[in-house]
């Protein structure tokens, strides 16, 4: 097929950044209600943040630019060649951008893409960016419960229609099947759960925030309340720990997993007691949290095994298989899911 | 020229000194004497309009002085305070030359002619060779003098000293005294204090003492300076005695070298 | 005579090299870059831009959307903060004063970290963090007039620590609340100062602000000079100290407020370089005045092209500054007020 005149500008014009003269430019509208035109085909994808990156990875591995961080060799064991080998390109959220905006203008992306809060802060930064550099700029809505819908937006500006929908369809099952156990089991069995992080434990994220989430997706309570409904990052005292007696404690921090049973005073907590403190899987990236993006489904599905074990009959082993195949495309090994799922005291 | 009329000075609710009647007019010099913490800078600040009286009122030239500008007080007062160690190095011209601000518009810095004043000051007093030492490194006297320069430079017709020769050295002391008087003959008007009451015999053309929180004596320094008012106002006995070229001067009266050892 | 002539020459000397410094630092921060351009280059898009013809290269948008702005954003900031340091060291008769003295930086770190929790668009931030730091030197302010000491400037300096501190904790406070995924790393950034997001309007905005507060400092520079001498001998030199004061104070609080408004806090800047200006033009400040102004824009501008051309990733500024600045700090303290008095 040759190329007629037209196209040929076309492709000439592609090269340029600023008011770029594509022959077929289409205009989406992202999850912030912003207009944003963008190229046809997407080839380069710059991404914003940790969750846009987790984003990009599942849905575009092949046009991402970058990472916003390098990842560990542990992270990387659990990552798909080329994408895994990407360079560090820095993170352009809020004025905590470590991105030269030359940088990104000198990379040529087709778009930037950002995954999480579209407050009004971030509408302005994306605007801003984009009028300076030229470059569009896509917010996409982060939170937990617009999973799917947001899965489907950023598969169509992608360009991945076919993938984003196989993904979507996952991420559906999953939340019926979460919505199935939970129909299923009584409300007097929804355990009381504490989410500890740090090596002390004593850092936990207070109901309604981003970092826990999935938490109250699964039914069960965070027992941390946040000020005034507002969830955030909050520090608590063994003490009030003790008060909030959960029946389960889900960590991320390995130390603190190995010695809460020798900690003085932990003892007391049922959940401690009752040998019901689980350390939450975090390679390549955590299930529960770290960053909060479509790497929590695969904690979802955990969450309901560990929280409803006769209810939710579910084959961990089979699921992180499938998940890690469908999502990361990493097949894994017998040997790293024991060391993934290692995660149970007792 | 300048008047205080039945004053009263302090700081807030502290009264200091009350009802003091003075006046000093150009060509006259007046001293002020007085034990430590009698008011002798309070009434200085007073009566340069730095501190508000607290009772009565300073004229200058039949005007208050609450309704004079900061600029126009400037132009007819000139103040030498205590020389002191400055925050920053500046040329003893520099400083000689913030002597003209009085005379500069609100937005001017200065120029050829008030270069020429500070200069003609400095060459006045015999220091002209200082104009570009560091002020801060000049010697305690030298520093006292560049301040007089500056109270010249203003071009004020009356200089108020706050004691002037206070930690001079002797020569340092002359000095500055003997420049005093050359300047009463040009017509300025000065108030100065000390603690020398010597020095005020010789140089005042009227002597004002504070003590006790009011005017003890007010007048020429015959009648102000006698041994009563001395010994009353120090709280030490006094007396005067004549030297041989005819001054009078004040030694103490509780011992008697003369009188031998028994 | 003659002497005096020879350093009013050494001083037009001294300030017109510094601002051949000033310019040359332009020059070489507009062509250094992550993007590579050479001077041609860059004066090609220049020309291109000035005659109209508006070219779809990249390097014009580099040049003309991100590099120029924050250029020139560097030069106003850095002169702005220079200048303030070397006003309020002035006014405080100490050399060991910053620009934050009366509050300012904390205050306007309070509004902008406040905008930031609340979630506002970067002008609404931007906003906050100007009324913050404005509003800080008011409180600062009346509260000293209200306590009616004698000695103004003493209470001025206590008021400042006081409501500095409140503001501060204000600050910590934000911080706690913060949302630590999306809304921490943009406050941490923003308290350590950089020009990384600075756009045109940001400049047109900061320009006549800087200016505005500038003007009255050139204008009153004899009279700000002689209050260092002390209230008392000011007032007898004829100098209405309550005014200029208050003027001083309002200038430097206008443009420091906006410097941080657009930069985050920047430390060091305004506490060193008044020392460095005075080594080179001595201690009046109607010569400090400009000199800090130069020296102020042209260590910025170096420091920010180091802060963009140096790694990967931005370097904040405040921590360049501080690099740089507690070093020559300390090495000043060493060779003691010689150096300044």
């Amino acid at each position: 097929m040759s190329l007629g005149r037209r196209q040929t500008l076309a492709l000439l014009g592609s090269s340029f950044v600023v008011r770029p003269a594509f022959a077929a430019d289409r205009t989406i509208v992202d999850s912030a209600k912003r207009s944003v035109t963008l190229p046809d085909k997407i080839s380069k994808v710059f991404v914003a943040g940790p969750p846009a990156s987790v984003l990009a990875y599942v849905l575009a591995r092949d046009a991402m630019v970058g990472w916003v961080r390098e990842p560990s060799a542990a992270e990387k064991e659990f990552l798909a060649p080329p994408a895994r080998d990407l360079p560090e390109t820095g993170r352009l959220t809020g004025r905590g951008d470590t991105v030269s905006l030359e940088r990104l203008v000198a990379t040529k992306p087709d778009l930037v893409l950002d995954f999480g809060s579209t407050t009004r802060t971030f509408v302005s930064l994306a605007d801003r960016v984009q009028s300076q550099t030229g470059i569009p700029y896509v917010l996409i809505d982060g939170k937990f419960d617009a999973t799917v819908p947001s899965l489907k937006l950023a598969a169509d500006i992608l360009g991945r229609p076919q993938r984003g929908a196989e993904l979507a369809a996952y991420a559906d099952k999953t939340f019926a099947a979460v919505d199935g156990v939970l129909a299923k089991a009584p409300m007097d069995k929804r355990p009381k759960v504490y989410l500890a992080r740090g090596p002390e434990g004593l850092e936990t994220g207070a109901r309604g925030s981003i970092n826990t989430e999935i938490i109250e997706r699964v039914g069960a309570v965070n027992v941390a309340e946040g000020l005034g409904g507002h969830g955030n990052i909050a520090n608590a005292s063994l003490e009030q720990i003790v008060a909030w007696n959960p029946d389960v404690i889900v960590t991320l921090d390995r130390r603190f997993f190995q010695n809460v049973k020798n900690k003085p005073g932990w003892e007391q907590v049922r959940a401690v007691a009752g040998n019901k403190v689980y350390l939450a899987p975090s390679l390549p990236w955590g299930w529960i949290d770290a960053p909060p993006s479509l790497n929590r489904l695969i904690g979802l599905r955990w969450l309901l095994a560990t929280l409803y074990p006769d209810e939710a009959k579910t084959d961990m082993r089979a699921e992180t298989r499938s998940f890690y195949d469908l999502f990361y495309g990493v097949s894994v090994t017998d040997a790293q899911i024991d060391r993934l799922l290692g995660g149970k005291t007792g | 020229m300048l008047q205080a009329r039945r004053l009263s000075i302090g700081y807030g609710a502290r009264k200091v000194a009350v009802d003091i009647d003075l006046a000093v007019e150009r060509g006259e010099v007046l001293c002020l004497l007085g034990p430590n913490g009698a008011g002798k800078t309070t009434l200085f600040k007073t009566m340069l309009g730095l501190v508000p009286a607290l009772g009565g009122e300073v004229l200058l030239q039949d005007r208050p002085l609450a309704v004079l500008t900061r600029a126009e007080i400037a132009r007819a007062i000139a103040y030498v305070p205590q020389a002191q160690v400055m925050e920053f190095a500046y040329t003893v011209l520099d400083l000689v030359l913030m002597g003209r601000t009085a005379h500069l518009g609100p937005f001017a810095a200065p120029g050829r002619i008030d270069h020429e004043r500070a200069e003609a000051a400095l060459s006045d007093l015999g220091i002209l060779d200082l104009a570009h030492a560091d002020a801060n490194r000049t010697s305690g006297g030298q520093r006292q003098l560049c301040l007089v320069a500056r109270a010249l430079a203003q071009d004020a017709p009356l200089l108020v000293m706050d004691e002037p020769t206070a930690s001079l050295d002797l020569g340092n002391r002359l000095l500055v005294l003997e420049r005093v008087r050359a300047l009463r003959e040009k017509g300025y008007g000065i108030v100065f204090s000390t603690h020398d009451p010597d020095q005020a015999r010789e140089l005042a053309t009227r002597v004002a003492v504070i003590a006790h929180g009011r005017l003890a004596a007010y007048g020429g320094p015959d009648e102000t300076l006698t041994a009563e008012t001395l010994s009353d106002v120090y709280g030490v006995p006094v007396r005067l005695e004549r030297t041989e070229s005819g001054r009078r001067v004040v030694v103490s009266a509780r011992t008697n070298d003369n009188a031998g050892s028994d | 005579m003659a002497k005096q002539a020879e350093t009013h020459r050494r001083s037009a000397v001294v300030l017109t090299v510094l601002t051949i410094v000033l310019l040359a630092a332009v020059l070489l921060a507009t062509v250094l870059g992550p993007y590579p351009a050479s001077v041609g280059e860059v004066m090609g898009a220049i020309v291109r831009r000035l005659s109209g013809t508006t070219a779809a290269m990249p390097l014009d948008t580099i040049l003309f959307e991100i590099r120029l702005p924050r250029v020139l954003a560097a030069l106003l900031v850095g002169a702005a903060l220079a200048t303030a340091g070397a006003s309020y060291q002035t006014l405080f008769r100490n050399p060991l004063v910053s620009p934050d003295i009366l509050g300012v930086s904390a205050g306007a770190g309070f509004g902008a970290v406040l905008g930031i929790l609340l979630g506002l668009p970067v002008l609404a931030i931007q906003a906050l963090g100007f009324a913050g730091g404005l509003a800080t030197v008011l409180v600062v302010y009346a509260l000293a007039r209200a306590l009616r000491s004698q000695n103004e400037v003493l209470v001025l300096v206590l008021a400042g620590i006081v409501v500095g501190a409140l503001a501060g904790a204000g600050i910590s406070l934000v911080k706690v609340l913060a949302d630590p995924f999306n809304q921490l790393p943009a406050i941490t950034f923003w308290l350590l100062g950089s020009l990384a997001g600075i756009k045109a309007g940001d400049v047109r905005v900061v320009l006549p602000l800087v200016i505005a507060g500038l003007v009255p400092l050139a204008l009153l520079r004899w009279r700000i000079g002689v209050l260092s001498l002390g209230d008392d001998e000011a007032k007898a030199l004829g100098v209405n100290v309550r005014l200029v004061r208050g003027v001083v104070i309002a200038a430097a609080t206008l443009i420091t407020a906006t410097a941080v408004s657009v930069s985050g806090v920047i430390g060091w800047i305004g506490l060193v370089v008044p020392h460095m200006a005075r080594l080179l033009v001595g201690s009046r400040y109607d010569r400090v005045l400009p000199a800090s102004a130069l020296m102020g824009g042209a260590f910025l501008v170096l420091i920010d092209t180091i802060a963009r051309t140096a790694a990967r990733i931005e370097i904040p500024l405040g921590l360049l500054t501080a690099i740089l600045g507690a070093p020559v700090f300390v090495w000043l303290l060493a060779r003691g007020r010689r150096l300044w008095s």
